[in-house]
């Protein structure tokens, strides 16, 4: 069964998060394994089945970014698996230049105006995605998609960066 | 996870870190990307008047096997004609570093990025080529 479909909402990438966690904590006490203890093997099964899917529907949809995964996913659009390497040009010059940028921060203040700036363009990338979906553009969500993952981790990296940071101040 | 001696010695002491001009008609620049993983790597070639690569750079962002990578292919390719960097193969990298498999794409990751910076130095012969035939 679809992710949204288990939880009883529309899919659409900007779903409510409140609407999110009451729909998943009601259907998680519905198939909680403490209320089948007392019944057939098979019901068991089905409920601990059902709670594994519910908890990768939720996990799956929780988080933005990996809920605009999932859309492109049911969408039909391709994204490179591990070990592919792609050469786009645009994207990864702007992928290297930050990581340049990163590198040569050298305070926490600046890794932060780079970590805040990252932010923006997720969050500036995330608002188009939206229409990208609407008009089921797949070349432009797949172009989409791939700077998110490189805007993804570079907040890693910032928060990586800015640990070593403070541990050298310390 | 055990890293052999020469993957770490890679690591720790790379080779030819830095930058080429991208814009000089004797360099050709490849820029090659694994979202997988976020990694982004660099690798720039100079072929001088006889043909022979004399000069290669490398700046990648990536997990230690992805800079030991490029770090081992920036030194076999100098003094190599671009036929023959051309023919290094990712398992040969693979090999000679010791990679584990969870660790195999980074070596893919170089061999496409030679490959590119080939293929740009190409583009950029063929160009001037023409331009002389004009």
């Amino acid at each position: 069964m679809d992710h949204f479909a288990r939880l009883g909402l529309p899919a659409a990438l900007d779903l409510d998060a409140a609407a999110l966690d009451r729909a998943y904590f009601a259907l998680q006490r519905q198939w909680h394994p403490d209320r089948f203890v007392s019944r057939g093997p098979e019901e068991r099964a089905r409920a601990s089945a059902e709670a594994a899917s519910l908890n990768e529907a939720y996990r799956t949809l929780k988080d933005p970014l990996s809920r605009a995964f999932y859309m492109a996913s049911r969408a039909g659009v391709e994204m490179p698996g591990d070990g592919k390497t792609i050469d786009d040009p645009e994207l990864l010059m702007e992928a290297m230049e930050a990581r340049e940028a990163l590198h040569e921060a050298g305070t926490v203040e600046a890794v932060d105006a780079l970590a805040a700036e990252a932010r923006r363009g997720v969050q500036k990338a995330l608002a188009g995605l939206a229409s990208l979906f609407l008009a089921n553009d797949r070349a432009a969500i797949r172009k989409a998609l791939l700077r998110l993952r490189y805007l993804d981790k570079f907040a890693e990296e910032a928060r990586a960066r800015r640990m070593n940071i403070e541990r050298s101040n310390a | 996870m055990a890293y052999s001696e020469k993957l770490i010695d890679h690591y720790e002491n790379p080779r030819n870190i830095g930058s080429l001009d991208k814009s000089a008609d004797d360099v050709g620049t490849g820029l090659v990307g694994a979202p997988a993983c976020g990694d982004v790597m660099k690798l720039q070639i100079k072929v001088g008047p006889d043909g022979l690569i004399e000069d290669a750079k490398f700046k990648t962002f990536g997990c230690g096997s992805a800079i030991a990578s490029s770090s081992l292919v920036t030194e076999w390719v100098k003094g190599k004609t671009i036929d023959e960097a051309e023919a290094i193969k990712n398992t040969d990298i693979a090999k000679h570093l010791a990679l584990p498999p969870v660790k195999i794409h980074c070596s893919v990751l170089a061999e496409d990025a030679i490959k590119a910076a080939i293929a740009d130095y190409r583009a950029k012969a063929t160009r001037k080529d023409d331009k002389a035939a004009e």
